[in-house]
């Protein structure tokens, strides 16, 4: 039986800083990617879950590998998942993002400017390539 | 490497280059024979965040004193920095282009801004700030941005 708990993931964490435009789009692209993009695939994990030793996370991070999207150079996200004794994947930084995007200028905290939510857009689609890639070595190497 | 005066306010700790100038908003000369380089202090770098983009102006501008030499995106502001010299500008650090972080990384060696022939710089450092008297200010503004929160 290949139920939904058999299903290949892929952990998102995003940045918990609140108040900080750069770790909303983190968070708003984590929730694309989780409940839109690619749900089937992934799991989200909240960094003050991770924090607290939550067990239900610890282990999600534990058998799956992690993308971290991180808010600042602070980069909480991907410290946390190698200190909670995770894989991370994929690094990102929200800023080396906007880099590439420099049309897409993030304001707002609580909500998203359009330029915000059209980053935490893009920053999502690049991520769920990421996503499709890891699940296929992951789906190859249960197969093989 | 230069010397530095350091101090610690809250957590923060803040250095300010022995071996060069500033002007009133934290923008350091370092005059090298003929030329002056110039770039932003270690305060007005961790004060204004991670660095998004920097956009100096290109070789061959002219600017004057105080006038636009640049102007800074960061994840919290966008802010314009006055020139602290008068001069053409002859350089520009190509690093600001491709890897703007080594504002924030490096504030006094690496993450220079640009290189200005300076058309009167004795006139111009007349209006510059010494270390000392600069590493005071920024202490004071320091102090004062921890008590706002």
């Amino acid at each position: 039986m290949t139920g939904q708990k058999d299903q290949p993931k892929v952990v998102i964490v995003p940045c918990s800083g609140i108040g900080k435009t750069y770790g909303t789009v983190s968070r708003e692209a984590a929730y694309d990617i989780t409940e839109d993009l690619r749900p089937d695939d992934t799991q989200l994990v909240a960094l003050s879950m991770l924090v607290l030793g939550n067990e239900s996370a610890r282990s999600a991070i534990a058998g799956n590998p992690a993308i971290t999207i991180d808010g600042c150079k602070l980069a909480c996200a991907s410290k946390m998942v190698k200190e909670s004794g995770g894989r991370v994947a994929q690094e990102i930084a929200v800023l080396d993002v906007y880099r590439r995007y420099k049309q897409f200028k993030p304001q707002g905290i609580a909500e998203l400017n359009e330029g915000g939510q059209k980053l935490a857009q893009a920053l999502a689609e690049e991520i769920a390539v990421t996503i499709d890639s890891l699940v296929s070595e992951k789906k190859g190497g249960q197969n093989g | 490497m230069p010397e530095y005066l350091e101090t610690r306010v809250d957590k923060f700790t803040f250095k300010v280059a022995t071996d060069r100038l500033y002007n009133a908003e934290g923008i350091w000369a370092k005059v090298e024979g003929k030329l002056v380089r110039v770039g932003l202090s270690d305060f007005v770098q961790q004060r204004s965040g991670d660095v998004a983009f920097a956009e100096v102006k290109p070789a061959g501008v002219v600017v004057t004193f105080n006038d636009e030499v640049a102007v800074i995106e960061t994840i919290k502001v966008n802010f314009s920095l006055g020139s602290p010299v008068t001069g053409k500008v002859v350089e520009v650090n190509p690093t600001m282009s491709t890897m703007p972080e080594a504002i924030n990384q490096d504030p006094y060696e690496s993450g220079w801004l640009a290189v200005i022939e300076a058309t009167d710089w004795e006139l111009d450092q007349s209006r510059l700030l010494k270390p000392q008297a600069y590493f005071e200010k920024m202490k004071l503004e320091a102090e004062q941005e921890v008590k706002k929160g």
